[in-house]
């Protein structure tokens, strides 16, 4: 397999677009990503996951998701992630990432077993390496 | 003033009325023959003060007490006897149904007083729970706030690191080049507010939360600690850690409290290194038994002096011409206050500090 190939995708979820800017240019630095894609909402996430369920080319990958948004939170988002098919979510990896303390949040992202971690922002190179590191180079 | 409104049961006629006579012109009086026109009035008007006779003929004034008790809580009850039936009585009163009794025939002096105090109970509850209402308003939106203000605070500092550590990355700078250092001055200005937020949400978080009792794998705990200190602090990565637990037995504990704990006292462990030590190293060890986990982090830093020992547990207690805000070992020895955790330190000047904390294990509580 060509080391092209193996090179995921990087989703990034936040309404900040200020956030959104920066972790697209920390994540380009690394070189680790085929394709990086920025979402300034969650529902605009959802609808292009939903309309790349069968495109092969999008997977597999990571998605970097904010937990405090507008309209739809990170939460909300995975409500609805989970109702996507698993063989799809089989090669989709989430991470939450939010500036938060709170304890409730933080319960609730490490209790989802969708979710593989919540980072705490600001994003930083090494955490981002050592993710795709564990779930994309285990081989 | 608020007129108080009394009501009166009576079966007898004749009391009701000398009642009204004696008391009209103090209360706004409401008097029932029987327990149903009671409750009419009582669905219809609040009132303050029930007063009841005891021995009628469709039920007794304890029964009706007890009735009235699970739906209007609320006004204090007074029963009026004319025989001394003792059993009955000290049931009623012991089970709260009745606030007061009063022997017949009433004396009018020592009714009134009854009548006055009994509205004074009535008045403190409910103030009493108006307060608590209000307290827990308070709570909740207290609780709203500081939730907003963790996020409010820390998001833009959150993104003015993330472009500090972009302008590395891009090269916007180089080290040894002119103005280089501003940029590592702003990025320690901003570490060092987000540490103060951090501290000061925990520190509110430590007095209100309540105690969550989980069980808790000090090995994990200790790994996940040091890996999250060493990305915040710079230095951290030069210094050689040391772990060594001792857990056989399982723990149960206050996962939340113990993580801040531990966490402060790596957290200063890296902060209060001696820069000219070539061989920095931390030590962290842990032994758990079913009573209690006894934990150590050791370092070779700075030390503490003698003098100073005694008050590094206070409150903004900060030392001269170092980092910090006072808050972390205040945070540590209060958490530990609420956990009945135990906290000890030993420390030679210019050669480093040990902390010792001991945690009451929780596991099953086989011990008592």
């Amino acid at each position: 397999m060509s080391e092209r190939h193996c090179k995921p995708s990087l989703l990034i979820i936040d309404d900040s677009a200020f956030d959104l800017k920066i972790n697209h240019t920390i994540a380009r630095h690394t070189k680790l990503f085929r394709q990086i894609f920025d979402f300034a909402s969650a529902e605009t996430a959802l609808d292009f996951l939903a309309d790349n369920i069968h495109n092969n080319d999008i997977l597999p990958h990571l998605i970097l998701l904010d937990i405090q948004m507008p309209d739809m939170d990170g939460f909300e988002f995975m409500e609805q992630f989970v109702k996507l098919p698993s063989t799809f979510r089989k090669k989709s990896y989430v991470v939450m990432l939010s500036s938060t303390d709170d304890l409730i949040d933080i319960n609730r992202a490490e209790s989802n077993m969708h979710v593989i971690t919540l980072l705490k922002k600001p994003l930083k190179i090494q955490e981002l390496t050592q993710l795709v590191a564990r779930f994309f180079h285990n081989n | 003033m608020t007129v108080i409104k009394v009501l009166y049961l009576d079966d007898e006629e004749n009391n009701l009325n000398s009642f009204k006579a004696s008391f009209r012109r103090l209360y706004e009086i409401y008097t029932a023959g029987n327990a149903s026109m009671a409750f009419d009035i009582l669905n219809q008007t609040s009132v303050h003060v029930i007063i009841s006779d005891q021995r009628m003929p469709d039920m007794t004034g304890v029964e009706f007490f007890k009735k009235v008790k699970t739906i209007h809580p609320d006004p204090i009850r007074i029963l009026l006897t004319g025989y001394t039936d003792v059993e009955t009585l000290a049931d009623a009163i012991n089970e709260g149904d009745v606030y007061r009794y009063i022997t017949k025939p009433w004396n009018d002096l020592e009714l009134n007083n009854s009548i006055r105090n009994a509205y004074e109970v009535y008045k403190t509850r409910v103030e009493l729970r108006e307060k608590v209402t209000e307290l827990q308003k308070t709570n909740d939106e207290l609780n709203r706030f500081i939730y907003s203000i963790s996020h409010e605070l820390r998001a833009p500092l959150a993104s003015a690191l993330g472009v500090i550590s972009l302008a590395r990355l891009e090269n916007v700078y180089t080290p040894h080049q002119k103005g280089s250092e501003y940029w590592e001055l702003i990025e320690e200005c901003c570490n060092k507010l987000d540490y103060n937020i951090t501290n000061t949400i925990q520190y509110y978080k430590n007095s209100r939360y309540e105690s969550i009792s989980e069980t808790v794998d000090f090995q994990k705990l200790a790994t996940r600690l040091i890996a999250l200190h060493k990305l915040a602090n710079k230095s951290g990565e030069k210094i050689k850690f040391d772990v060594s637990i001792e857990q056989n037995v399982p723990f149960t504990g206050d996962v939340f409290r113990i993580e801040v704990i531990i966490g402060n006292l790596i957290s200063n462990a890296i902060k209060y290194q001696r820069p000219e030590e070539s061989n920095k190293s931390i030590k962290i060890n842990a032994k758990v038994t079913p009573l209690d986990a006894v934990i150590t982090v050791a370092d070779n830093g700075v030390g503490i002096l003698n003098e100073h020992l005694g008050k590094i547990f206070s409150q903004f207690f900060k030392v001269r011409n170092q980092k910090g805000t006072g808050l972390g070992l205040f945070i540590v020895k209060e958490a530990l206050a609420k956990i009945n955790g135990k906290i000890s330190v030993q420390s030679t000047f210019g050669l480093g500090t040990t902390f010792t904390i001991r945690i009451p294990n929780h596991h099953h509580n086989t011990l008592q």
